[in-house]
């Protein structure tokens, strides 16, 4: 049975509906933004922690890069189901999950960004009399932002997409998602369209935020060969 | 200094025979120091020992693998010997930890090594941050190092990305000098320039060492740069083998190694000659009058020398050249005459490569030599040249 046939009665977007659910749609992209900040935030402290330990002690690299790709290949309503029997149709089951899919990519551009500092520049740093901790957070860290963002940037826009799925946890879960559930369980074009939509939107919203904010903190990497 | 024993504290007493007279003035000094990789079987550096002079650049040359960035890092630390003892300013270098060894020691490597994500003010003033000084004591230092190497003060809020390699190089040297170390350790800094600017960066540094007599221990495998910078050099062969230690013009004089003689090359003799100031050459007197002499006198002189020229002074200062011919038959004052100008006049600083130079590329076959007051000196030509090249090849 195929929704289409039912739904092409309707007209595409009934926006007396929107009008009438303008507050209710506010709420969800509210906590859409919540779900995904959330999300984003523990899973960068956390990659970041584990990116300081595998840049200090190398042999870590290798099972935490295993260990997290193996946490993004579950497929996301398995995790679900894995987890509610234990943390319950929560938003702590839909961040656990959430916040796993964030950590490989978060993860391996820390690593990465700080692995493309420019040997000269390390050596020059250790020559000229830095610790190695105060050349870690001054130098290297600062030098290895745009991988870093370019790392956020992704998995902002995973989560974005991401959050959604949660709404088969309840609804009370999910963001934008209760609107794209339903619209599919009631055959309703348009809620689905309007939760779909927004979420696109957030998504490019994010990652243009990121962009900006990055150019912000790396006016170095702009300003490349304005000297002729 | 035989002991090898690499752990010596900062109560260390120095050895009571070879120390008391290098302290004067040795700055770094190396002892039997001896570097082997791990899962190395051969050692990178052997048993090396030498010493730098305060004041002086030595110069570390030798083909790759033979050490001379190993030996040049072992020195701040940045690569830890694995015997041996090395002193700076007469205290073991691990007297104390390695990064304050570092502070006060300059650092500069190829491509500059710059923070590309700091100014070009904030990358000079990276050592006196680090050693706690003020802003507003960085920023005068800053500003007093700019000017010293030649950089325009408006490049100081530019990043390191919008300078060209040379003036990213004399920004590696000014941040090195920032906090004014006593030594000076330098890894090819001039290795990723065109020849031009190598050359003009290497005038700078040799001008810049001329007023501020650091003792610099510079690492290159450029036979030219060595000669030119160096006050010693030392040649190393693979292995940290130390196959001759000296003046430029002495290893070029007398190469100590069949090694090292393959290693200056064919144009040793030439080389040498760039080195050695036509005032010291042995110069012909000449015929020479002064402008108020008689042309008689002048004609004698010509007699006496078998020339048909003779050079013309004014109370010793040089006054140009006098054919025979227009002497006169008269008895009139040689002044009266008409005196030509030389078309090779070299000042006594210029080398005598650069005599040669300007000697086989004219048809004229004598140069004349003048100091800084135009007094003249005496006469030069390939002759003389050729003498100064004999004594390279005994």
């Amino acid at each position: 049975m195929t929704p289409g046939s039912v739904l092409a009665d309707e007209p595409l977007v009934r926006w007396d509906w929107v009008g009438d659910h303008l507050r209710y749609i506010w709420n969800l992209l509210v906590q859409h933004l919540e779900l995904t900040f959330i999300a984003v935030g523990i899973g960068f402290a956390i990659a970041f922690v584990l990116a300081l330990i595998a840049l200090q002690w190398r042999p870590v690299y290798t099972p935490v890069n295993a260990v997290t790709g193996i946490m993004y290949a579950i497929p996301s309503l398995a995790l679900f189901v894995l987890l509610v029997p234990i943390t319950g149709l929560t938003t702590l089951t839909a961040e656990i999950a959430l916040v796993s899919y964030t950590l490989q990519i978060l993860f391996r551009s820390i690593v990465a960004g700080v692995d493309g500092v420019p040997d000269s520049v390390r050596e020059s740093a250790a020559g000229m009399g830095y610790t190695r901790r105060r050349q870690l957070w001054t130098i290297e860290l600062p030098l290895a932002v745009p991988v870093i963002m370019s790392g956020l940037r992704v998995a902002t826009v995973t989560t974005v997409g991401l959050v959604p799925i949660a709404g088969y946890l309840g609804s009370d879960q999910g963001g934008l998602g209760q609107l794209i559930f339903t619209g599919l369980n009631r055959f309703f074009n348009t809620p689905l369209l309007v939760g779909a939509v927004l979420t696109v939107a957030l998504a490019v919203v994010l990652d243009l935020t990121i962009v900006s904010v990055q150019r912000a903190l790396t006016p170095w990497a702009r300003r490349r060969g304005a000297e002729s | 200094m035989t002991d090898p024993e690499p752990a010596v504290g900062p109560e260390h007493q120095p050895g009571t025979v070879s120390q008391p007279e290098h302290a004067a003035d040795s700055m770094i000094e190396l002892a039997h120091v001896g570097k082997i990789f791990p899962g190395s079987a051969r050692p990178a550096v052997g048993d090396l020992s030498f010493v730098v002079p305060e004041g002086e650049i030595a110069v570390l040359i030798g083909p790759s693998g033979c050490g001379k960035s190993t030996t040049l890092r072992m020195i701040n630390r940045l690569i830890e010997p694995t015997s041996g003892t090395i002193t700076v300013a007469g205290r073991d270098v691990h007297a104390v930890p390695a990064h304050e060894l570092r502070l006060g020691i300059g650092y500069v490597i190829q491509q500059a090594g710059l923070f590309p994500h700091r100014t070009i003010a904030q990358n000079i003033g990276t050592v006196p941050r680090l050693l706690g000084w003020d802003k507003q004591r960085v920023g005068g230092r800053v500003d007093e190092l700019m000017e010293l190497v030649g950089l325009e003060q408006d490049l100081a809020e530019r990043y390191p990305s919008e300078l060209s390699g040379g003036q990213q190089q004399r920004v590696g040297v000014a941040r090195a000098l920032a906090a004014d170390p006593p030594v000076l350790l330098m890894d090819e800094p001039f290795g990723a320039v065109d020849p031009i600017v190598r050359a003009r960066l290497q005038g700078e540094l040799l001008s810049l060492q001329q007023r501020l007599h650091k003792t610099i221990l510079f690492v290159t495998h450029d036979i030219d740069e060595a000669i030119r910078l160096g006050d010693r050099m030392a040649v190393l062969n693979v292995g940290g083998v130390l196959e001759q230690y000296g003046p430029p013009t002495e290893v070029l004089a007398a190469p100590a190694s069949e090694f090292v003689v393959e290693f200056l090359g064919a144009e040793r003799g030439l080389k040498r000659l760039s080195l050695i100031p036509v005032s010291e050459a042995k110069l012909d007197p000449g015929p020479v009058v002064a402008s108020s002499s008689s042309t008689s006198d002048a004609r004698a002189v010509l007699d006496r020398e078998r020339s048909d020229w003779v050079v013309v002074v004014d109370d010793g200062r040089l006054l140009g050249w006098v054919g025979e011919a227009d002497l006169g038959p008269g008895t009139g004052r040689v002044g009266d005459a008409p005196v030509r100008p030389f078309a090779i006049r070299l000042r006594r600083q210029a080398t005598l490569r650069e005599a040669l130079d300007t000697l086989i590329s004219s048809p004229n076959r004598v140069a004349v030599v003048v100091d800084d007051d135009d007094r003249y000196l005496g006469l030069l030509d390939v002759t003389r040249i050729g003498d100064e090249i004999e004594t390279v090849d005994p």
